[in-house]
């Protein structure tokens, strides 16, 4: 039985009507509405890449704001052609796994400690009115701020663009997982609680799985930041990655490898959102069927 | 008939005075430097010296920070700044770009001076070895930006030796000139290219020795006199003001002579103050660093033989680029 089928069985059937002519309608109805998005999402990167186009050629930008497909030849030559005089260091493969590795390390470590104390905060309001104020007042430091700092315990290397990266990711998956472990609503857990479920079991079974939406929507925005905070960080404290290309492009001059740059970022940074926050997505709430309390 | 008189009458009194005082008034420039960064000491010294007023400009100091030296370029570009005192390997860079997408190269390096100043210091647990000894290790070297004249300069070396930065086992890391000695000291950097500033803040501290300098002629007899720091221009804007392009170019000559006649205690003074560093610094600097500025067509060739060809050859400019694109000497004649 699919998701439709699931959605759809337990409902009663008028007189008239078969259970085949419901799923027909509600499949039919969300085909179309996959067809209307499809559309009006082509329609809209076709419009962008048209006005990107038309600026670039009518103002005469073709080096300050290359057209669009002399940047998606470059991307396609980037990834496909091995160019023997590339300037910038290792292939891209190796500066995109690099940037990979940093920004999933940053991420995961950020994930591992703020998760569990932002559910620890959000239940227990003991610690969270000792806790909650010293992270208030850290956390409108502004990730960027944090890289000198950095340099200054870790050196320039790998440590030091990990940290900042951990530094501006920490905070939002913190304060989703607190604000879901704080607003779950109080007749959940007395019924998980009226089925005999205590303590860990009672964690696991309920406040867990009830936080869930709130850290999804967390690591969402977290990794977005550890993509952004990645190329900030690579730019004045690494010798190679995505944010050294780019600014090595910059200072080359050379604005067509500049947004080549840019749309690998912005292509791995999807992928890995999908990938990652997708599967674990799929694995919780779809498949626990989560609802916010 | 008698209304438009009427009118006329203080119209052409305004216009009268309007001229008038545009005739006394100096031209306002807006010129853009590294700041603070010893390199552009000369423009500080032809404001200290009264240069620019001398020769009817009235500058409006237009600063972006040490290492990002590609902001003067874009600047010129986009016509935010009128001069600018910087890096010269940028402008080859831009004027590259152009020429490959078959246009016309936008800026040009009209005067240029600060010879001798690249230095190359390592640890001083390194000294006694050979480069090719060094090549072989793996060292951290920090340099102010991905493109710096220094590591052009040194790129250009290595090719008299037929050799690559490939072939060296060393990190090129990014980091600003101010921040290089700290790196040093905390060993984060084995060794950096940078200025005659930072490597004797460097020797001052005994962080570091100077394992290489141009002004020795460590990097070739001809690096000796290649002027690191250019002056730099967009031809549009010199070709609608060359009185102007001029007589800027006329200012910073004369502060060059301005600095050769002052007295070294207060030529100091004016370098530490736009450095922001101590006196005593500037002083011990002082006989290993020259500000002024006086580009020869010889000094720019010797720079396109060594720069431009190095960076052809790494691929960062195009083959069909000129020396003549780059360059645009005719400002440099006297003033008639």
């Amino acid at each position: 039985m699919n998701r439709i089928e699931r959605i759809v069985a337990p409902y009663h059937v008028p007189s008239g009507y078969a259970r085949g002519d419901f799923l027909q309608r509600a499949k039919q109805r969300n085909r179309r509405i996959r067809l209307r998005r499809l559309w009006r999402g082509s329609v809209g990167i076709l419009a962008m890449l048209l006005i990107w186009q038309a600026a670039s050629q009518i103002l005469g930008l073709e080096l300050l704001l290359p057209e669009p497909l002399t940047v998606l030849r470059n991307v396609v030559t980037t990834l496909t052609v091995s160019d023997p005089h590339w300037l910038y260091g290792p292939n891209i493969y190796v500066h995109l796994w690099h940037s990979f590795l940093r920004a999933m390390a940053g991420f995961v470590s950020a994930a591992v400690a703020a998760i569990p104390l932002g559910l620890v905060l959000g239940r227990i309001t003991t610690v969270r009115e000792f806790v909650m104020p010293c992270i208030q007042g850290v956390y409108p430091i502004p990730g960027i701020a944090w890289i000198p700092m950095a340099i200054l315990w870790f050196g320039l290397g790998d440590a030091a663009v990990i940290f900042v990266v951990f530094a501006t990711v920490f905070f939002p998956l913190l304060f989703n997982a607190e604000a879901g472990a704080r607003l779950i609503s109080p007749t959940v857990l007395d019924a998980g609680r009226c089925f005999g479920a205590r303590g860990v079991t009672l964690f696991f079974r309920v406040v867990l799985p009830a936080t869930v939406p709130y850290i999804i929507t967390g690591l969402r925005i977290s990794l977005g930041g550890a993509w952004r905070m990645i190329v900030a960080g690579e730019m004045l404290a690494s010798q190679d990655g995505i944010g050294y290309l780019l600014m090595e492009s910059r200072f080359q001059f050379r604005a067509v490898d500049l947004m080549t740059a840019m749309i690998l970022v912005a292509i791995v940074g999807y992928a890995t959102e999908k990938l990652i926050v997708g599967t674990i997505e799929k694995r919780t709430i779809e498949k626990w069927e989560v609802q916010p309390s | 008939m008698k209304r438009r008189s009427v009118l006329g009458i203080p119209a052409t009194v305004t216009l009268t005075a309007l001229r008038s005082a545009r005739g006394y008034a100096a031209d306002r420039i807006r010129v853009g430097m590294l700041k603070p960064n010893i390199v552009t000491v000369i423009y500080w010294i032809a404001v200290k010296t009264n240069s620019f007023v001398k020769n009817g400009l009235d500058v409006v100091e237009r600063p972006f920070p040490s290492g990002q030296t590609s902001v003067g370029v874009e600047e010129v570009l986009r016509g935010d700044i009128d001069f600018c005192l910087g890096a010269t390997g940028e402008v080859a860079h831009v004027d590259s770009r152009y020429v490959e997408a078959g246009k016309p190269p936008p800026v040009a390096l009209f005067e240029g001076g600060v010879v001798g100043g690249t230095f190359f210091c390592l640890r001083d647990n390194l000294r006694g070895k050979t480069l090719d000894e060094l090549r072989r290790m793996k060292l951290r070297i920090g340099l102010s930006n991905p493109s710096s004249y220094h590591l052009i300069l040194f790129r250009a070396f290595l090719r008299t030796k037929n050799l690559t930065t490939d072939d060296f086992q060393w990190q090129f890391l990014t980091i600003g000139g101010t921040e290089m000695l700290p790196a040093m000291v905390s060993h984060q950097l084995d060794g950096f290219m940078h200025d005659a500033l930072t490597a004797t803040l460097a020797q001052r501290a005994k962080a570091a020795f100077v394992f290489m300098s141009s002004d020795r002629g460590d990097m070739g007899a001809q690096a000796r006199s290649l002027p690191g720091t250019g002056v730099y221009s967009s031809r549009a804007f010199m070709g609608a003001h060359p009185d102007v392009t001029k007589r800027f170019a006329q200012a910073l000559r004369d502060a060059s002579a301005a600095y050769s006649a002052t007295p070294r205690p207060e030529m100091v003074a004016i370098m530490a103050e736009w450095s922001r560093v101590d006196p005593a610094v500037i002083d011990d600097l002082y006989d290993r660093f020259d500000p002024r500025v006086g580009m020869t067509p010889q000094a720019a060739q010797i720079w396109w033989d060594i720069l431009g060809s190095a960076m052809v050859a790494r691929g960062e400019i195009s083959p069909k680029l000129k020396f003549t694109d780059v360059f645009d000497l005719s400002y440099l004649q006297p003033r008639s």
